[in-house]
């Protein structure tokens, strides 16, 4: 077949290139299917999958944490509802257009910002601003037509009943900081959670979460919703129920805030459990307010440190409450007779080195007793000197000083007890017998924790026996179902002899009775105690307080440190003795007479 | 002129039964997908109503077209040339304007794009042209005369302006000057000449977007300064220009006779691409360029002119191998998917078919276009077979184009896919194309 009135090869020649067209067309075809090929069949289900995600919304509804509770029920920390604005992103469109933020503005009569900020963002949706009022929520959910992707969207809010007072215990939450997001992440958080910080808060906080709910939507690429599929109302986090008596609480907060430099820790102790009855780091911070980021801001740059929960973080030499240790080890060890005196001059000459007592006019003769009552050096020189560091070392260990006590609290740290090979490696120096003979009364690089000082104040209290020190009893879900709760553990135990122990108490109870703590003298009710002042580098002394009463049969035992307070027994003891008044009901008139 | 059969006995025994089953088949799925993709607009019925009227239009014309001889068309090649410019000049008076392209005859119901009938008038036209001339193939002044015929339409049509309509005359031209027997050579030289006109104004518009963005390219951003701000560009061409004579003259020397007519073609062709290049950035619109330039990279604008290619690979991606069934679509039915009556079509196959229906698609086009070859390949006369292959190529360009645009391996540029997309003007012309087709097809056993 040719074509009509051509010639054939003008036939044939066409042929040709038809054939190459078509092959051509060919290839295009096959590109095509290929193509087709990869999107459908070898991507199908990544595609399939954004596009569920792009038409999927998720509304993220916070579940109320958990209520925290005194040990008499009293509510610390609970929820109040509040609402806030949230955008959700659609189509082209991940932030809210320009006019809908005026609009916004005008409502709220504040600067809404459309912020990229990591923390603002609920995965997808974006938080627009928080805490608006009832009328500001009303107003805005009747324009809700002309604002689009923008909805409101209840929240819970924590609230404490006192939050200064408590602060420690309870500890705050805020949103997640854009650098520990990955970390948190890790852990399990989503973004957008709050998280717990410091005290009850951190250390429970996966049983406070509670969980997230919300309706699941479907949305067109404008935004607007088309229809709901199902709606998982959040759940509350579980309660937690503490161990603090509020009371107590409260009234150590205030008279600690009252005291000479209004900084300080206190800690009392169930002697019996080893449950923390109160424990106060001041000043503290309210923790109402610290979410929001100017208050975090000045909170942080005080100088006073609101945040340092010093009862289990800080730091400080043990002072003349060290004796406590020295004593017992001397009673062990050196098998010394109480009666025995010695003389004191007010000084103790070590070769050239004057080591001077508080006393500068010398207690006189001093027996074991009377010495630890007047909290008398050059005695503790003495002893120190022939014990040796080595047993002081290890007595102070056995004392669980320089551990953990293991209180569910986070960030508890272990304190320090020096040893002489410590001093060779950080110091290049040798250990010399004047470090023994300081050493001996809690000077030197000797570093406790308040609560260590109660933990080892209801150990002696109880004679050797020592309750873990726990802050939380039980932590219960709403449906009553326990999920939590504290078992007492006594597996520790302080082996000393029955002459140690109770030569120790007669000591202690001497000195509130007639010595240094007189000040916390009680009527009706024997107190045992031991005052320190502690020479810091820093500053001014630190004024201690270590007590448990009552003596004969102790219920409670506890730590009072002043931070820069100057003399224990006139500034640390009077606190103690408020405490103790409380604790045991009796009216401070009838005291004095 | 013999006349053994009456028409209807000839229409039965020498139709080619494939190509219409192709037609009605794709019809058929065009139907079902403009019903599906215009149900989230609310009024399906009426979309629908419009496109079964031009069908109807459409069918009359191509029996009309079927029953009439094609070779009239070659001895009245002249009026059709007049009546096609006819067309594209009263548009520019009495059109309305669409999304700023003044391209329409409004008759209030219906609206009517006269480039889609000038489009089939031009392949007629140009395929007339080939067959007369086509001893004189070898010559310049054929090629001068064919693109003095291209280019009255072009302009006509960047008048307008409508950028994309005109993109389908390009590889019409280039497949017809290649089968009449023009020398590959100057084809490329063709071809260099209308990238450069297309490229030039892209490269400007890409520069300003990359200056916008990388502003950490130094040398980038000091090329596009350069570029733009001084003569820069024309030494760059001068320096192209003098290369390729230096080259030319080495080979000489060297002894290798190349005649000197190619690198002066060439030469000129660049020049000439040049020079295009200011009306062609004078027509072209800012979303167009920025689209074209999107495509080149889409990392330029993700969230503006990249939504789009994005949101329809989405939609064919996420059909998977069944798809997601009639009207459950949920790029489709949500608004995701933008255009998608129109140009993203192809997109709610993809969703709503899964790959089956869709490689069917593709499948059924190939189908339609290689009986479309066949026909040419079997028509009595040169100039039958030019036409044939003419309407072939333009079909073809349309579904490449559209569907490579819907898949992310074409820029967007607006091309509906012929047959499928709703729209009265194109579904007229496609019949119409399809009736010349059938009326080739069917003479091609008569002899006179």
């Amino acid at each position: 077949m040719v074509w009509q009135r051509e010639e054939k090869f003008a036939y044939e020649a066409f042929l040709e290139k038809h054939k190459i067209i078509l092959v051509f067309f060919i290839l295009l075809f096959a590109c095509l299917s290929i193509r087709l090929f990869y999107l459908q069949i070898i991507k199908g289900n990544s595609y399939r999958k954004i596009s569920e995600q792009q038409r999927m919304h998720s509304t993220h509804e916070r579940a109320p944490r958990g209520i925290i509770y005194s040990a008499d029920n009293a509510v610390l920390a609970e929820n109040e509802f509040t609402y806030i604005i949230l955008f959700y992103p659609f189509g082209q469109h991940q932030t809210p257009s320009n006019k809908n933020i005026e609009e916004l503005n005008k409502i709220l009569g504040r600067d809404v910002k459309p912020t990229i900020d990591k923390r603002r963002r609920y995965g997808r949706v974006v938080k627009l601003a928080d805490n608006l009022t009832i009328e500001e929520m009303f107003k805005i959910q009747e324009k809700k037509m002309s604002l689009e992707g923008i909805s409101v969207v209840k929240e819970p809010r924590r609230i404490y009943y006192s939050p200064e007072a408590t602060s420690h215990i309870t500890g705050y939450t805020n949103e997640m900081n854009t650098y520990e997001v990955e970390e948190l992440l890790e852990q399990g958080y989503k973004i957008g959670d709050y998280v717990g910080r410091g005290g009850i808060e951190q250390s429970y906080d996966k049983y406070l979460q509670g969980k997230e709910g919300g309706w699941q939507i479907e949305v067109n690429a404008r935004g607007e919703q088309v229809k709901a599929f199902k709606y998982v109302s959040p759940e509350i986090g579980a309660n937690v129920y503490s161990t603090i008596d509020l009371k107590l609480q409260q009234t150590t907060y205030d008279a600690l805030k009252n005291s000479a430099t209004g900084r300080g820790a206190v800690v009392v102790l169930d002697i019996k459990t080893g449950a923390v009855k109160a424990l106060v780091s001041c000043p503290g911070f309210d923790a109402n307010k610290v979410g929001t980021n100017k208050d975090f801001g000045n909170y942080s740059r005080d100088k006073q440190l609101p945040f340092f929960n010093r009862t289990t973080q800080s730091f400080y030499p043990p002072g003349s409450i060290f004796k406590v240790v020295t004593f017992a080890a001397a009673v062990e060890l050196l098998n010394i007779n109480p009666k025995e005196t010695i003389n004191c001059t007010g000084s103790f000459e070590l070769g050239d080195r004057h080591y001077s007592c508080w006393y500068k006019q010398g207690h006189g003769k001093v027996n074991l007793i009377s010495a630890t009552a007047q909290s008398c050096g050059v005695y503790f020189y003495q002893l120190g000197l022939e014990l040796g560091v080595r047993n002081l070392e290890k007595y102070a260990k056995k004392f669980y000083l320089g551990q953990k006590t293991g209180i569910d609290l986070p960030n508890e740290k272990k304190g320090f007890v020096p040893s002489p090979e410590w001093k060779k490696l950080k110091m290049k120096m040798s250990w010399f017998q004047g470090d023994t003979v300081i050493l001996a009364i809690g000077q030197g690089a000797l570093w406790v924790t308040p609560l260590q000082m109660a933990y080892m104040m209801s150990a002696v209290a109880n004679k050797g026996i020592c309750h873990k020190p726990y802050i939380v009893d039980k932590v219960v879900e709403v449906n009553g179902n326990e999920l939590y709760k504290h078992v007492l553990e006594s597996n520790e135990y302080i082996n000393l002899s029955d002459k140690t122990w109770s030569l120790l108490h007669q000591a202690l109870l001497e000195t509130v009775e007639h010595g240094t703590g007189r000040r916390s003298k009680l009527p009706g009710i024997k107190v045992a105690g031991k005052t320190g002042t502690a020479q810091n580098p820093q500053g001014k002394d630190h004024a201690w307080f270590i007590s448990y009463a009552p003596a004969d049969n102790p219920e409670i035992a506890m730590a009072i440190i002043i931070e820069n307070g100057g003399g224990g027994g006139l500034n640390a003891v009077p606190i103690g003795r408020k405490i103790y008044e409380t604790y045991f009901n009796i009216d401070p008139e009838k005291g004095d007479q | 002129m013999i006349q053994e059969k009456n028409f209807f006995q000839r229409l039965t025994s020498n139709i080619d039964w494939w190509l219409v089953f192709a037609f009605a088949v794709l019809m058929l799925i065009s139907f079902i997908t403009i019903y599906s993709a215009c149900f989230n607009y609310g009024t399906p019925l009426k979309y629908l109503s419009v496109q079964f009227l031009a069908f109807g239009l459409g069918v009359v014309g191509l029996l009309f077209l079927t029953s009439l001889n094609y070779q009239y068309f070659k001895q009245l090649d002249k009026v059709v040339y007049v009546l096609s410019l006819v067309l594209l000049v009263s548009v520019l008076i009495f059109g309305s304007v669409k999304r700023g392209t003044r391209g329409w005859f409004d008759f209030g119901y219906i609206s009517l794009q006269p480039v889609e009938i000038a489009k089939i008038m031009f392949i007629l036209v140009l395929a007339s042209f080939l067959d007369r001339k086509a001893k004189e193939a070898k010559r310049v002044s054929f090629l001068i005369s064919v693109f003095a015929i291209l280019i009255s339409h072009l302009f006509l049509i960047m008048m307008q302006p409508d950028f994309s309509s005109t993109l389908s005359y390009f590889p019409v031209t280039l497949v017809l000057l290649f089968m009449i027997g023009v020398q590959p050579f100057y084809l490329l030289c063709i071809m260099v000449l209308g990238s450069l006109a297309i490229c030039i104004p892209l490269l400007e518009t890409f520069l300003n977007m990359q200056l916008q963005l990388l502003q950490k390219e130094i040398f980038l951003t000091n090329f596009a300064i350069a570029l733009k701000s001084s003569w820069f560009g024309v030494y760059i061409a001068l320096t192209v220009l003098f290369l390729i004579i230096g080259s030319w003259w080495f080979l000489w020397k060297l002894r290798v006779k190349i005649s000197i007519v190619y690198p002066v073609v060439l030469c000129v062709s660049i020049l000439l691409g040049c020079v295009a290049s200011i009306p062609v950035e004078k027509s072209l619109k800012d979303y167009q360029r920025k689209r074209l330039v999107v495509f080149l990279n889409p990392k330029v604008d993700p969230r503006g002119s990249g939504y789009n290619i994005i949101q329809s690979k989405i939609a064919i991606g996420s059909g998977k191998f069944t798809g997601k069934g009639f009207k459950k679509g949920t790029q489709t039915q949500l608004g995701f998917l933008p255009e998608q009556h129109t140009d993203f079509i192809f997109s709610v196959i993809g969703e709503e078919g899964g790959w089956i229906i869709a490689q069917l698609t593709l499948f059924f086009y190939f189908l339609f276009i290689w009986r479309a070859l066949t026909i040419a390949k079997e028509a009595r006369d040169r100039y039958g077979s030019l036409v044939a292959v003419g309407l072939a190529t333009m079909f073809a360009f349309y579904v490449v184009i559209n569907i490579g645009m819907v898949m992310g391996m074409m820029p967007v540029t607006g091309i509906p896919l012929l047959l499928l997309s709703y729209g009265g003007s194109s579904m007229l012309s496609s019949l119409c194309a399809i009736g010349i087709l059938c009326s080739i097809s069917l003479r091609r056993y008569t002899y006179y």
